[in-house]
């Protein structure tokens, strides 16, 4: 929505199309692997743990068997893709038709099975060259993105070929699962009374460190009460959601297509932030504070509230930067069109169309800090978790118990405050 | 028509996307003063035609000479400058619905601030004033501090005129501007257009679908027809046939009253 930008829409457009390509393929194959390592972990646990004179024994692939195993799940996935839709088509919502019109028979996709067989050396000229690959072109076919058939009411999801594959897979997942865990529920019964025991010690919580620092519980020559390290684990969390938003706001705008424009430069930026958002994103705050607990000192508040904080920047600038792509265009094109400069844009149409939105992730990110901020300690993250597993490892029930029932009132409390301000906001 | 104040020559646009040729090889020129009127089915080009004048839309091919400088080449700063006395109305408005009807019509007067002071969203007091004047002029004073989208379809074009109105414009470019409003409504923000172009000398190119409306206000009319030019003329001189050329054979005027 920029104007006055030279466009690298046809090369980019090309790039992303072989990427979406070989994700989905990929996928596929990924599929049949697990298909595959489920398949061989049933008959390994049928065959010898259930035969008493195998009992021992293992089943072993045979030097060739890997190769076997990889061309297989391969092939699996070259014929699903050819015959139907498969999952990994439809992760990227595109399915195969006929390049001319009419109907894709089943001679023309069987004849696309063979035909990638055949033109697979010459993937490289493909790729290079660009357009359709040869086992599409020859069988007269094409991966197309679906449009509905508006004449024809939709098949049910679960009798298509990717349908019927997610649920057996759903099943498989289940089936190894349970074998391999073994879970035995029995425990749950027989331990009850132990339980018991902690849950009855922990409904007689003893405060009698509330306000008084408890002199078993020291943390680098200081002492700390129940109260003291709450008020640290909301501090933490604060600290963490003002820093992260601060951050995340002006980043946000960086990650946004409509912002940044479709230019080489604009194109770079965005990708960059939005990489550094998703991966920053999907490694946890736990990971964080281990990592950061080594930096700079377990078990300390600072570890904690740096991996918050960076977890927060992440996982704010994504929600941010999708909220900033979705505003209405128009009033971006008015300031564009009154002489406006991108800053002017950003600043006078698209602030005021994201703003309310803004608010009210970041009070939901406030939640979030709470809780985390509660547990962190487990890692080497400091606060009140501090206090919590210590006692635990004491099997000091009653203190544990009184820790918490003031982070159930903590974090109640936090969430009804930010809840009810989001409601006003809306 | 001695010196043109703007003259488009051979303007072309092809949207890359779709293979689309919105515009082709368009020429024609504008006096200063003049209120023209651009007419044409859906889809002929209008809207294409007055964002390639202030290159909201980026030409493929041709010239855009406005007062003399060839806008098509401008740097993006300069076309900044040049965008600054171009006001510009929209069909859906293109308000910020959150905003006040007040800080709608200041984002008029950002080409005239200086960064740091349009970062920080402190407009000066002069330009507080002038919002509150043009508000008043397009009969909104009392609707200054009301949100936007409380505010009915002829109001918000209003606000759009004021908005426009504050950049003390030399040229205006309305791009159906009525069309989202019914009948009188329209010819309330036509009016406005009106007196602009007269009293204020302002030059208006606007795009409008009723030929009634166009006959009205219009002191030239054209016609684009699949992006090329298929009348040039005064109001007086769209006849039955030419009419009939412009909009197909099927189609019967309808008017607007
Ligand atoms: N962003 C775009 N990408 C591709 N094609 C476009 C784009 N914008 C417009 N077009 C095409 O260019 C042609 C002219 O469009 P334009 O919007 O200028 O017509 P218009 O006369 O303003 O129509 P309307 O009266 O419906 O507003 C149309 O065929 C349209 O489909
Ligand atoms: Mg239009």
């Amino acid at each position: 929505m920029s104007p006055g930008q030279a466009s690298a829409r046809p090369r980019t457009n090309r790039l992303a199309g072989l990427a979406r390509r070989g994700g989905s393929f990929l996928l596929d194959w990924m599929v049949w692997g697990y298909v595959a390592y489920g398949v061989m972990y049933l008959l390994n646990h049928y065959w010898y743990t259930r035969l008493p004179e195998h009992w021992y024994d293992t089943l072993r692939l045979p030097s060739w068997g890997w190769p076997v195993v990889v061309l297989a799940t391969l092939e699996m996935a070259v014929w699903t893709r050819s015959l139907g839709r498969s999952l990994g088509q439809r992760a990227v919502g595109v399915a195969l038709g006929p390049a001319a019109g009419g109907r894709l028979g089943l001679g023309r996709r069987v004849l696309r099975g063979i035909l990638w067989h055949v033109t697979l050396p010459l993937a490289p000229v493909w790729i290079a060259q660009g357009g359709e690959p040869y086992h599409d072109r020859l069988s007269g076919s094409g991966l197309r993105p679906v449009v509905p058939d508006p004449e024809r009411p939709a098949r049910r999801a679960l009798l298509t070929q990717w349908g019927i594959v997610s649920v057996l897979l759903g099943l498989l997942t289940l089936w190894v699962g349970w074998l391999i865990v073994g879970i035995n529920i029995q425990v749950l019964i027989r331990r009850a009374p132990q339980a018991g025991r902690i849950w009855r010690d922990m409904l007689r919580p003893d405060f009698r460190y509330f306000t008084a620092p408890d002199p078993v519980f020291e943390l680098r020559a200081l002492r700390y009460s129940i109260l003291d390290l709450t008020v640290v684990t909301v501090f933490m969390a604060l600290v963490a959601t003002v820093l992260g938003a601060a951050v995340a706001f002006p980043l946000s705008f960086f990650g946004a297509r409509n912002v940044m424009g479709f230019g080489p430069v604009g194109w770079v930026t965005y990708a960059v932030v939005r990489g550094f958002f998703n991966v920053f994103r999907s490694i946890e705050t736990i990971i964080w504070a281990s990592i950061f607990a080594i930096w700079v000192g377990y078990g300390t508040v600072l570890a904690g509230i740096l991996a918050l904080t960076v977890h927060t920047v992440a996982a704010l600038g994504k929600l941010y930067s999708e909220q900033v792509e979705g505003v209405a265009p128009g009033p971006l094109e008015a300031v564009w069109a009154a002489g406006g400069s991108r800053v002017q844009v950003v600043r006078h149409a698209v602030i005021p169309q994201v703003l309310p939105s803004f608010w009210a992730f970041t009070l939901y990110r406030w939640d979030i800090n709470v809780r985390m901020s509660t547990v962190i300690a487990l890692v080497g993250g400091g606060g009140i978790g501090d206090m919590l597993f210590y006692y635990k490892n004491q099997g000091d029930w009653p203190k544990v118990g009184a820790v918490v029932m003031v982070i159930v009132a903590v974090v109640w409390a936090m969430d009804y405050l930010s809840g009810r301000l989001r409601e006003r906001i809306a | 028509m001695a010196n043109p104040y703007l003259v488009v020559d051979n303007l072309t646009k092809v949207y890359e996307r779709g293979q689309v040729l919105a515009l082709r090889d368009l020429s024609f020129s504008v006096a200063k003063g003049e209120f023209l009127v651009v007419i044409g089915l859906s889809g002929s080009g209008k809207s294409t035609l007055l964002r390639c004048i202030n290159r909201l839309i980026e030409p493929t091919r041709g010239r855009i000479w406005l007062d003399g400088t060839d806008v098509t080449r401008l740097s993006p700063a300069r076309m900044r400058r040049v965008r600054r006395k171009i006001g510009m109305i929209f069909q859906q408005f293109n308000l910020v619905d959150r905003s006040t009807a007040i800080g709608n019509v200041l984002t008029g007067r950002l080409g005239y601030l200086p960064g740091w002071r349009a970062l920080l969203g402190w407009f000066p007091k002069a330009d507080r004033e002038k919002a509150l004047a043009n508000l008043e002029r397009v009969g909104l004073r009392d609707k200054a501090y009301v949100r936007v989208d409380q505010l009915s379809g002829g109001q918000r074009q209003r606000v759009g005129i004021a908005r426009a109105l504050m950049q003390d414009p030399d040229l205006l470019l309305a791009d159906e501007p009525v069309s989202a409003l019914d009948p009188a409504t329209s010819h309330s923000v036509m009016q406005y257009l009106e007196q602009m172009n007269r009293q204020d000398g302002v030059t208006v190119i606007a795009s409008l679908h009723f030929l009634s409306l166009a006959r009205r206000y219009g002191t030239r009319i054209i016609a684009l027809k699949d992006g090329q030019l298929v009348f040039d003329g005064p109001p007086t001189a769209i006849d039955n046939a030419k009419f009939k050329e412009i909009y197909g054979e099927d189609a019967e005027e309808v008017e607007v009253r």
